[in-house]
């Protein structure tokens, strides 16, 4: 019994909780440039969530490890700083993302511009942190989070042709505008393989006392979770196709987005929308607070946990409490957080090398997982397509830049 | 001669046989409980130049090994006598059995 | 057992299975005429930051004597107090009495505890 509810939790947290800042902006882009071409990527990037979270689930499960923890004792301090100071940077800037989609949100409810209320989204992320009940705030924010179901109803309102997506699964070439093409492959890469998922699920891992009676749980829950997220995130995709490059239209600015929920939806469609960009990135940004922390905390060998009051554990609240501030700050500053989204997840895809292949060598340590070390398909799956990532992201980072975005 | 030691300064430092050459690096140590302690019955010793180590540090990695590639840690242990620990930045071994090239 | 593997920068928990830090290094002991032996751990005080960079931990240790907690040394853990070495290094010592948790001390009175709520 207790295990179905871990599992429906599990399930909801990964369905509410795909979608972000990160796959939200590059999802609707991929589709208003591109139409249905790039629903391969979002596949691909969620095969590779998929199989990473049941990797870091795994690892809490048999090793009683933390993904930090595990890293640190596996590489020592030396090699442990690589990934430790490549991950919070990026986790910083994605940090900052969701606070700007928050303040985004609220920019598109009230016509205040976005940066006034970075300040308010940053101290009430830091709020819910500071009184130490996260899983009850966990809880919550997954279910209001499957108000982005919004656009599943969405794409079919716009009679999605589910043949013709279904068959852009297959990779293929652009056929226009190539360099963009492959960085916004590589951004929505970048935005379903974030580290912060797993290195937030191995820590959930052990807070839950998981041990090797649950990883079939595991495995449901980073499959089908991951797998219902991903659609969601297609969904997004789909709707920006049918309601902007069908019709030529590009999205230069953030308030013609709502437009791909507006559409089918009418005036329900845009607040639904509001509502599904402020909650996921809300529900994200409070997450990555805590990645960054329990990075930091583990790594060190810090008191750490979501239900610790704030005086117990004082150098990792001081991590969280610090990050969201100068994340607050970044947005306040009145950065495009558009631009700085997409940038981030592109800086996400070229660091994957770093931040995978550290969890790729634990995973296949007999000293930390026994018998149950990866096989060797999900190995290769992953280090292939991180190492491709990263390439690809090498070459179209700069010709993006280059070309003008 | 010195007392203690910080193995964790040890790791990674050169070990010279008597003739002064660098016949690899000091990788780990291996512990056997004797009495109430733990003793060093032997020091790990892995290549030491850099390209070998690489090579070395990728063969053993078992990601690499799953798909195919590389092979199992490959050092040799030294037992503790052989060693010389005047200059703990230099550390020689003055045993000279013919593993050691 | 290899020491490195099983004692370097494993997690450190104390008598009640807290938190203390992590094995930062190791002290041996060297002795005439019979095998090294594992003398004691080192926890803290820049320790790991050593092993990352000398010249950078230095810096690094200048500038926290600036201010934090006065005591700024690892606190060494003579082999004796090792309990268990499994998952993590269980010692025979009550954290909240050692310097290990200085750091952690000094940022809850200093800093966290201004803040209400904590």
């Amino acid at each position: 019994m207790n295990k179905l509810v871990e599992i429906a939790l599990g399930l909801v947290t990964g369905i509410g909780g795909f979608l972000e800042a990160g796959s939200l902006a590059t999802s609707a882009q991929a589709g208003a440039s591109f139409g249905f071409q790039l629903v391969w990527a979002i596949a691909l990037g969620t095969i590779c969530i998929a199989f990473l979270i049941e990797m870091a689930g795994r690892l809490a499960a048999v090793s009683k490890h933390t993904l930090p923890d595990a890293m640190r004792e596996r590489f020592g301090i030396r090699f442990f700083t690589v990934p430790l100071v490549v991950v919070v940077l990026v986790s910083f800037l994605v940090l900052a993302s969701e606070i700007g989609g928050v303040s985004l949100a609220l920019q598109l409810a009230t016509g205040i511009r976005f940066q006034w209320w970075a300040p308010a989204v940053a101290l009430a992320v830091w709020l819910l942190l500071w009184a130490h009940n996260f899983s009850l705030v966990e809880k919550g924010a997954s279910l209001l989070g499957l108000v982005t179901l919004v656009f599943l109803v969405g794409a079919h309102k716009l009679h999605a042709p589910l043949g013709e997506i279904g068959s852009n699964l297959i990779p293929s070439l652009p056929r226009e505008d190539s360099a963009k093409y492959w960085f916004t492959a590589v951004s929505i890469i970048g935005a379903s393989v974030s580290p912060y998922l797993f290195y937030f699920y191995s820590a959930g891992a052990i807070e839950d006392h998981w041990d090797e009676g649950y990883l079939g749980v595991n495995r449901v829950i980073a499959g089908l979770g991951m797998g219902f997220g991903g659609t969601v995130a297609v969904a997004v995709l789909v709707c920006a196709a049918l309601v902007f490059h069908t019709s030529g239209v590009q999205i230069d600015r953030y308030e013609q987005i709502p437009l791909i929920l507006a559409q089918p939806l009418g005036r329900w469609g845009f607040i639904l929308f509001v509502a599904s960009l402020g909650i996921a990135c809300f529900g994200a940004a409070l997450e990555i607070a805590l990645q960054i922390a329990y990075l930091v905390a583990q790594g060190f060998g810090w008191k750490w946990g979501e239900n610790i009051r704030p005086s117990q554990a004082a150098r990792f609240s001081l991590v969280y409490t610090g990050a969201i501030l100068l994340a607050g700050l970044l947005i306040l500053t009145g950065i495009d957080p558009l631009k700085l989204t997409v940038f981030s997840m592109a800086l996400t895809a070229l660091s994957l090398p770093v931040t995978v292949v550290p969890l790729l060598i634990v995973m296949n340590d007999p000293e930390y997982l026994g018998d149950n070390v990866n096989h060797w398909i999900a190995n290769t799956a992953v280090l292939v397509v991180s190492v491709i990532a990263c390439v690809v992201a090498l070459v179209a980072i700069p010709l993006q830049f280059l070309g003008g975005s | 001669m010195p007392t203690r030691l910080r193995f964790d300064h040890l790791i990674g430092k050169e070990v010279r046989n008597s003739h002064g050459r660098v016949i690899g690096r000091i990788e780990d140590a291996r512990i056997e409980p004797e009495g109430g302690e733990y003793v060093i019955t032997h020091f790990l010793i892995g290549p030491a130049e850099g390209l070998a180590r690489l090579r070395a540090f990728l063969g053993e990695l078992p990601t690499l090994r799953s798909i195919g590639l590389g092979k199992e840690r490959n050092l040799r242990p030294f037992p503790w006598q052989w060693f010389d620990w005047s200059d703990p930045n230099r550390p020689s071994v003055s045993a000279e059995p013919a593993l050691h090239e | 057992m290899e020491l490195g593997q099983a004692l370097l920068d494993q997690q450190v928990t104390d008598r009640k299975g807290e938190l203390m830090g992590k094995v930062d290094g190791v002290i041996v002991e060297l002795r005439k005429a019979k095998p090294p032996r594992v003398a004691g751990l080192l926890i803290g005080g820049g320790t790991a930051a050593e092993r990352v960079h000398a010249g950078w931990a230095r810096w690094l240790l200048r500038w926290r004597r600036g201010w934090g907690p006065r005591h700024d040394e690892p606190l060494e853990v003579p082999w004796g107090k090792v309990l268990k070495i499994g998952v993590d290094v269980k010692v025979d010592l009550d954290a909240e009495r050692t310097p290990a948790l200085d750091w952690e001390h000094w940022i809850r009175d200093r800093i966290i505890s201004r803040i209400p709520g904590a």
